[in-house]
């Protein structure tokens, strides 16, 4: 409990300063709506030129496309200490601080850096999802609502551990390691449309190494009632639990990481 | 001239420095691309086009490999406008602008050259309907060419022209934001320009965007034939002198209000 204390708290504080120069951050805002809004005009101008996808309908890619950026930006916008700042902090050795500290190194990170611009890009997502849903007739039922709800928790703690690699790397190579990339920003590119839109070994990647097609598509497309590769419904609460599980094993790693970790300060 | 050449032999050699980082860029953007052509591989599948398929993947291919050359500014200046430095290159024998432009066209070409050059290779040796295609003709290969360097050209004044409007605060990044989503949404980074609805395309091929990337490509790959292909770089050239033109005025009237800081 305490430490959630301490995230609410540092937040506040993120956020307040953050609010100190307010044309700036609305200017910032403002892009990114703008940019997020510009990722969603392609998903409309080729729903436009090709109608649809395989089975999914625009409004069925909508919803995918929307789930995918609310969860992705929602990790953009708390878990900024892990995707943006940790590796400066290694290459400038202000992680010792850290670790002199009474409290864990991660929660301390998570606390260090949040990005509330994002909430643009979140807005964005949602409006994405709605028209997703309306478009596609989904009938509302409280398990599709938790559904829902869950595969976005799920998605924050599979995309934290898959930007969690990144961290692990700079911690043995100092330098930023650009092709841990390919699995989260490649990851969100690549799933924002449905996981079998591709052959095989793209399929088996986004599944088994970095499951996004677990955590996202198997219950999204319970929701939509087309559900993806056939399987039965329960398996929409169980599959997004792959993240937990992929976070887990990251978080191990992480540690053992920071077993290993050498100051560069000086 | 002899100046800005060495402004630009002097970036190049920084620009080759960080070989392991380019390896990784590469295969990061090897994957992007192949995903990229599996989407359009699956939409083709379910609504064949006028286009052929061929087109849009060497669009995609040829858009990864310069994908350093449209999309990549010069960090330093901001720096240097904030905390002063940007002094000292105002004390130099030669203009601002001119000396910028040196900068990012050597910072352009080698990022392209460390990783164009590889990604073609291997996006030639991917198997039919993955792999980039063969130009439509040599005359259009060397139109493409021709109308790539024009391209460059135009893209850096056009950077130039970004951080122009950025010199003026001392916190841009809303604005640079929004002047690289353009650049990303009408050079065909995000969606390849052909695949907008037709309806559009008198107006994104004429705007300076399209000059950079998309012209190059549609002459590579024939949809502009080679016969009226001096018409395009007509058009490239003339929106290269119109930039130019803009940014040099737009720099030298920032430099007079320019505030050093620092103290």
């Amino acid at each position: 409990m305490n430490t959630l204390r301490l995230y609410r708290k540092s937040m506040a504080m993120l956020i307040r300063s953050h609010m100190q120069y307010p044309a700036s951050f609305l200017m910032q805002t403002l892009a990114q709506l703008v940019m997020e809004g510009g990722e969603m005009l392609a998903v409309i101008l080729l729903v436009d030129r090709f109608d649809h996808l395989n089975q999914w309908t625009p409004g069925n890619l909508y919803f995918f496309f929307g789930l995918m950026s609310v969860s992705f930006y929602i990790t953009e916008c708390f878990g900024r200490g892990i995707t943006g700042t940790f590796p400066s902090m290694v290459r400038s050795g202000q992680l010792d601080t850290v670790m002199l500290r009474p409290r864990g190194i991660l929660t301390q990170v998570l606390c260090a850096d949040a990005d509330p611009r994002r909430i643009a890009c979140i807005a964005v997502g949602t409006v994405s999802l709605v028209i997703g849903s309306r478009m596609s007739g989904i009938v509302w039922t409280v398990p599709k609502a938790l559904m829902l709800l869950e595969s976005i928790c799920c998605a924050f703690w599979l995309i934290l551990g898959l930007f969690m690699i990144e961290a692990i790397l700079c911690v043995y190579s100092v330098k930023s390691v650009e092709l841990a990339n390919a699995l989260t920003y490649g990851g969100r590119s690549a799933c924002q449309y449905p996981v079998d839109t591709y052959p095989r070994p793209l399929r088996v990647l986004f599944t088994v190494v970095a499951p996004f097609a677990l955590v996202m598509h198997v219950p999204a497309s319970h929701i939509l009632g087309k559900p993806l590769f056939g399987w039965p419904g329960w398996t929409g609460f169980v599959t997004p639990l792959a993240g937990l599980a992929l976070f887990g094993v990251m978080y191990t790693l992480f540690r053992m990481a920071m077993r290993h970790y050498r100051s560069t300060g000086s | 001239m002899n100046a800005y050449y060495a402004i630009f032999r002097l970036r190049r050699r920084l620009e080759t420095q960080y070989r392991g980082a380019a390896l990784g860029g590469l295969i990061c953007q090897v994957f992007f691309g192949l995903i990229l052509i599996a989407l359009y591989r699956a939409l083709y599948a379910g609504r064949p086009q006028d286009m052929p398929l061929g087109h849009v993947v060497t669009y995609v291919w040829i858009n990864q490999a310069f994908f350093r050359m449209v999309l990549s500014s010069d960090p330093e200046l901001l720096d240097k406008i904030r905390t002063g430095g940007i002094a000292y290159d105002m004390c130099r024998p030669v203009s601002l602008y001119g000396f910028y432009y040196a900068r990012l066209m050597a910072q352009k070409i080698m990022g392209t050259f460390l990783r164009g050059a590889p990604m073609i290779v291997i996006a030639a040796l991917l198997p039919k309907g993955w792999g980039i295609s063969l130009p439509a003709s040599l005359p259009g290969f060397l139109w493409a060419a021709a109308a790539m360097l024009l391209g460059l050209l135009c893209v850096c004044a056009m950077e130039n022209i970004t951080m122009g409007f950025t010199m003026r605060t001392l916190d841009s990044r809303g604005m640079q934001a929004m002047l690289n989503l353009l650049m990303m949404l009408l050079t065909g980074n995000v969606l390849p320009l052909t695949l907008y609805p037709d309806s559009w395309q008198p107006v994104i091929t004429a705007l300076p965007y399209a000059q950079m990337l998309d012209a190059p490509i549609r002459l590579y790959t024939g949809i502009y034939a080679p016969e009226t292909a001096w018409l395009i770089l007509l058009r490239q050239a003339a929106w290269v002198a119109v930039l130019v033109c803009a940014g040099s005025l737009m720099w030298r009237a920032n430099q007079r209000r320019l505030v050093i800081q620092g103290g």
